[in-house]
């Protein structure tokens, strides 16, 4: 079992619809899985039916006991978050306000707060419509994506791959540089950067293809809407060329990214004939072949 | 020489956990004594963001000179481990504990820093 993971440093380059259409080309074969928690989409383009629910736990809230709070005041004038209001004699605690930083349990004189853990969301795996499994989450109000939440959906994807002999573990990462990034490349075997002809594309492909590098993991890349500007792709194949990082695709910008979106379906299914089908195939052919030479 | 090794296992059969921060277990190896101790590092599992450094001060407690891992240390911990006087090695992500320890006595491992 092989983990590919896709990932861009910048928002919006295609991320997404690529690594679904490379999890619908491998079919069965493959186990999903979707760690853009924050903003979890994947699941609406591969049609996941939600079968297997488990809950998530994490981060802490302050709760007042209101039989020992004496309306001292002290943690109302501690608070950083605005997140204690005082109300008819009362103190509460507003739980989407609070940020668990446990200030106000450390100076109440009563030991009248205690801290309880969270239910941030749910993780899910659930059965797509290519066949095979795919392994997500959904977040709760103001709750937020986390190391720990992407370990938790890629050791479900894992268990589940080498439970059923899969060949691929996919993984669609989120935007940036930070925590859940770095726990989405954690055990990666090859690494896809999607990048796109804009300025934040490139500035944000240099940054967290540095975090790469750190983890020692082999990357390729896609180069997508190339034609939006032809000095900027000149300059981002120079950096990858100085970097030892193969191109294995060159998108043009095509409305079919969005029209395929629109119907929820990966570009592949949307218009298999078409030549961006063709490409988005040959590239997931290259990239398996990388994979497997990376191997020996 | 002390040699800790992240691993997903208590043996010398079992399999390495190419991660450092989040690693299931650390497996560690005294040469000098011949002796293979076990520290689980549960407490990272709990933690939401910052397991990096924490990692890493538990695995310099251990009394680490070697850390033998998969991909590495993030930029975090690597900053504190640099400041020790402890070698990090990678690439070992898809061996088995004894395949990882006799890679490393071969000279066949990356230094990470």
């Amino acid at each position: 079992m092989r983990e590919v993971v896709v990932i861009s440093g910048k928002g919006g380059t295609g991320k997404t619809s690529l690594s679904a259409s490379f999890s619908y080309i491998e079919g069965a074969n493959a186990v999903v899985c979707d760690c853009d928690v924050d903003a979890a989409n994947m699941h609406l383009l591969l049609g996941a039916n939600f079968n297997n629910q488990s809950d998530f736990y994490s981060g802490e809230i302050s709760v007042i006991d209101p039989e020992m709070c004496t309306n001292c005041g002290e943690c109302f004038d501690v608070c950083r978050f605005d997140a204690i209001t005082q109300e008819e004699d009362t103190h509460i605690v507003d739980p989407i306000s609070c940020e668990g930083c446990h200030y106000c349990f450390q100076v109440c004189p009563h030991e009248a707060i205690t801290m309880v853990t969270q239910k941030a969301g749910d993780v899910y795996i659930s059965d797509i419509k290519q066949g095979g499994k795919m392994a997500h989450a959904k977040l709760g109000f103001a709750a937020e994506n986390s190391g720990k939440l992407v370990a938790k959906v890629k050791s479900e994807a894992k268990m589940l791959a080498l439970k059923e002999d899969k060949g691929f573990v996919i993984t669609d990462g989120s935007p940036g540089i930070g925590c859940p990034v770095i726990s989405s490349l954690s055990g990666a075997n090859l690494v896809v950067l999607v990048t796109e002809a804009t300025v934040s594309g490139l500035h944000d492909l240099k940054r967290v293809y540095e975090l790469t590098k750190t983890f020692n993991l082999k990357c390729v890349c896609i180069i997508n809407k190339y034609d939006l500007n032809q000095v900027i792709t000149t300059k981002i194949e120079d950096f990858l060329l100085k970097e030892k990082v193969p191109v294995v695709a060159k998108l043009p910008y095509d409305e079919t990214f969005t029209k395929a979106l629109a119907i929820a379906q990966p570009i592949v299914e949307f218009d298999n004939s078409s030549e961006l089908s063709q490409t988005i195939i040959k590239t997931w052919d290259k990239i398996k072949q990388i994979i497997n030479e990376e191997q020996k | 020489m002390k040699i800790v090794f992240t691993t997903k296992g208590t043996t010398w059969d079992s399999q390495m956990d190419p991660r450092f921060g989040r690693a299931e277990t650390f497996l560690i190896y005294d040469e000098e004594a011949d002796t293979l101790e076990t520290v689980v590092n549960s407490e990272t599992e709990a933690m939401d963001h910052g397991v990096g450094p924490q990692t890493t001060k538990k695995v310099l407690g251990l009394g680490a000179n070697v850390i033998i891992t998969g991909n590495g240390a993030g930029q975090k911990a690597l900053e504190v481990l640099k400041s020790f006087d402890a070698k990090m090695y990678v690439g070992a992500g898809d061996m088995t504990v004894e395949e990882a320890y006799e890679a490393y006595k071969a000279n066949k491992l990356q230094l990470q820093f």
